[in-house]
């Protein structure tokens, strides 16, 4: 099967749907000619005009805002955020407006818009450029929330979420967006709230997220040798979040992993070792336990912002630790 | 250091309880397991299992057999080879950790499971190791757990059981043959000392089988039986038990009996009715048996409530019948319908069952006469009911066929003597021998 990067996928995505549904248009900075800082609009300029793919300022309450209330007129925004940090100049907008729009209006009205940007610590892009915020969007009701791992899952969700009458969240880790997988040519979609078992185990469970996925099946590669047996889950989308998988999981092996790149603290983490204690107590085994980024800023220097999150050796000393139990 | 020993809570409404007495003496080695001492609770006498072992030390301070005191009370010691008693103090050293008696309730009879408290000497065990050790009946308290800080884990469970229920080995046929005579391959295993079992061995046990007698069966103590049997023995062993028989002739109380069926059919009052009628009137005018023996005091009862022993497949039960000389006969034959049903469904309440203050227990319908039954604690009496036949007996001067039953009164001679009983059971005598005596009230 052709290989495309992950970056390429959401293009071709954005694109077939713009095609397929000409109420689709995308704002942001750099999103016209220029094609995107990202590439996340790259070509797109030239086949679907300026009306469709437009420049905006930076100025995101007042471009979320209008995009609000363009989604509310039955169009549907996409709005491109780059850095998804600037979003939180957007929040008032999002949290009172979007999110709660539906819920106001009965029903009657629909807001099928989509917001996307880079997430994550990678790049030396200092704090300001570094941030992963799903746990805090995934904790308000009215809102989706997807953090793809793979080019196959990013086309796949990306078209679920064009096609969605919610606010949908779609954020890209940017160590993610170069990685290259197999995409098939012909049209498919993946469901929001379904998990992906990425490898098959039954000493220990992960759940990863985003880059630790990539981090820890490499770490399993090396435990398997040992006959150390890992199942790793990548949720996916964190709201809806697919706990009915993971109780699975951990109903054949007994240990729960929690490996997510940004703090704990309040964290996604917390969220899925609650409802796996509450539902999955009787097959636990252990603790469930988590590992997390520190709870800190991140660092621009490159070795201090590679401290801040969980790299290979911790990854493999909490599976560890957690089989010893 | 010293482990104190303290009263249990052996339930949740448990505030206080009675050390009756100590089953190991002052002094005496004690090894983890063994029965310590004897408790009375809210409702009966426990046996007390100590988890830790040591020499047993009861400082003359410390509680006596026969005292009650609150829970937690300390009540005794068990040191190390060698070591000081320490100072008596009757408050646990560590109060907050109430739940950490070094002794619990080897079989308790309260409502409550005994308690899952962590001892110090308990192994901690993760939810899913518990749950797969109650799926397998592995004895997770007997296991060293391999987890961190000793924690007992799945693996531990399942390597416990791995060891006990290795598959024997055995031929096919063998197999095959075990199987159609019912046989435990493990049991002819062990036999053969670990080697193959083969068809002449399974044969050769089907033939022992046929030539062994039937052998005894055992079967578990079902909650009512122990129920049962804690009530039972206590009043065996602490009332001073005397029985009286005599014979009434009821021949007036079947005619009666008849005439009711005749005009009220299905709703005539029973013979258990008639005689529970009769039998609070009796005690209505003998109410020195309508008493019990309570926290070292007789009490004496206002009002009769009649306990009726009731077979059930569960086992003997009590239901009551409350104020029963106040109610006439028709209130209590639907009584004891509703209850008598009720008991047997096994939807009798724990209310429909309490505050009785006297029993009557009727084995007629067993064709049994005389008999000698065990006092229902904390009442002072039970009166037994024999069968009615007919047989020759003098009446006016003339040898007749007269209907006569048997009455056999149990009195506990501590709370009163030999002759306010027998007057009571003429009484009753009486009052079945002329019913009209009573049938008006």
């Amino acid at each position: 099967m052709r290989e495309i990067t992950f970056m390429e996928a959401t293009l071709e995505a954005l694109s077939e749907e713009m095609a397929r549904d000409e109420t689709i248009f995308v704002v942001g900075q750099g999103s016209g000619a220029r094609g995107g800082n990202f590439n996340t609009t790259t070509g797109l300029y030239d086949i679907y005009g300026p009306e469709r793919l437009r420049d905006v300022p930076i100025t995101e309450r007042g471009f979320v805002g209008m995009c609000t209330g363009a989604a509310m007129t039955g169009t549907r925004p996409v709005v491109d955020f780059m850095f998804l940090d600037f979003i939180l100049d957007a929040m008032g907008e999002m949290v009172n407006q979007m999110a709660k729009m539906q819920y106001m209006s009965s029903g009657r009205l629909k807001m099928p818009i989509l917001l996307r940007g880079c997430i994550g610590v990678g790049g030396a892009a200092a704090t300001h450029h570094s941030g992963n915020y799903y746990s805090m969007f995934a904790h308000l009701p009215g809102f989706k929330v997807v953090v793809p791992t793979t080019a196959y899952d990013a086309k796949g969700l990306f078209k679920t979420a064009l096609r969605s009458d919610d606010p949908v969240l779609f954020l890209e880790h940017k160590s993610l967006i170069n990685g290259r997988g197999e995409v098939p040519e012909e049209e498919y979609l993946i469901p929001f709230g379904q998990a992906s078992i990425c490898r098959r185990g039954k000493d220990l469970t992960v759940v990863a997220l985003t880059t630790m996925v990539g981090k820890t099946l490499t770490v399993c590669e090396k435990l398997a040798q040992e006959g150390i047996s890992v199942e790793v889950i990548d949720p996916r989308t964190v709201a809806p979040l697919d706990v009915d998988t993971i109780l699975e999981s951990v109903q054949r092996t007994g240990r729960l992993l929690v490996i997510d790149e940004t703090f704990a603290i309040c964290g996604i983490g917390a969220e899925i070792a609650a409802q796996v204690v509450d539902r999955g107590f009787d097959d636990l085994d252990a603790p469930v336990r988590r590992l997390n980024g520190l709870h800190v800023p991140t660092p621009y220097s490159a070795p201090l912002e590679a401290s801040v999150v969980p790299q290979l050796p911790d990854i493999e000393q909490a599976i560890r630790d957690l089989l010893a139990e | 250091m010293a482990e104190e020993i303290v009263m249990p809570r052996l339930g949740w409404t448990m505030e206080e309880g009675t050390l009756i007495e100590w089953l190991k003496e002052d002094g005496a080695a004690v090894e983890t397991g063994e029965l310590l001492f004897t408790v009375e609770g809210d409702k009966a006498l426990n046996e007390i299992e100590t988890f830790v072992g040591g020499i047993l030390h009861l400082p003359s301070a410390a509680p006596q057999p026969g005292d009650t005191v609150p829970v937690g009370t300390v009540l005794g010691y068990l040191l190390e080879v060698g070591e000081q008693p320490p100072a008596y103090e009757a408050t646990k050293t560590n109060a907050a950790a109430d739940t950490q008696t070094p002794a619990q309730a080897a079989s308790t009879m309260s409502d409550t499971e005994p308690s899952h408290a962590v001892s110090a000497t308990e192994p901690t065990i993760s939810p899913r190791a518990r749950r797969v050790a109650a799926e397998l009946g592995v004895d997770w308290q007997q296991l060293q757990g391999s987890g961190r800080s000793g924690r007992i884990v799945e693996r531990d469970v399942r390597a416990a059981q791995g060891l006990s229920s290795a598959a024997p080995k055995a031929t096919p046929i063998a197999q095959r043959l075990a199987a159609e005579a019912g046989l435990d391959l493990a049991e002819l295993a062990a036999q053969k000392q670990g080697g193959r079992i083969e068809r002449e061995d399974v044969e050769a046990a089907v033939e022992a089988a046929r030539a062994m007698p039937t052998t005894s069966t055992s079967q578990p103590i079902t909650r009512v039986r122990q129920l049962i049997a804690a009530h039972l023995s206590t009043s065996a062993h602490t009332t001073a038990a005397v029985t009286l028989t005599t014979e009434a002739d009821a021949t007036e109380l079947v005619v009666l009996r008849q005439k009711f069926k005749d005009s009220l059919g299905q709703n005539a009052p029973t013979y258990n009715d008639l005689l529970i009628k009769l039998s609070a009137s009796a005690l209505g005018k003998h109410p020195a048996l309508n008493a019990s023996w309570h926290n070292e005091e007789i009490q004496l009862h206002a009002t009769v409530h009649m306990g009726v022993a009731t077979d059930t497949d569960d086992g003997l039960l009590v239901p009551v019948i409350r104020d029963a000389q106040s109610k006439n006969l028709q209130q209590i034959a639907a009584e004891t319908k509703t209850l008598f049903d009720q008991a047997r469904q096994r939807q009798l309440k724990p209310e429909d069952m309490q505050d009785g203050t006297f029993t009557l227990t009727n084995l007629g319908m067993y064709g049994i006469d005389a008999f000698t039954p065990i006092i229902n604690l904390p009442q002072c009496a039970i009166l037994g009911i024999g069968r009615i036949i007919e047989k020759p007996a003098v009446h006016d001067g003339q040898i007749v066929v007269r209907s006569m039953m048997a009455l056999s009164l149990t009195f506990d001679h501590r709370v009163l003597d030999g002759g306010p009983a027998a007057r009571f059971l003429d009484q009753v005598r009486s009052f079945v021998e002329q019913p009209y005596q009573w049938l008006s009230e």
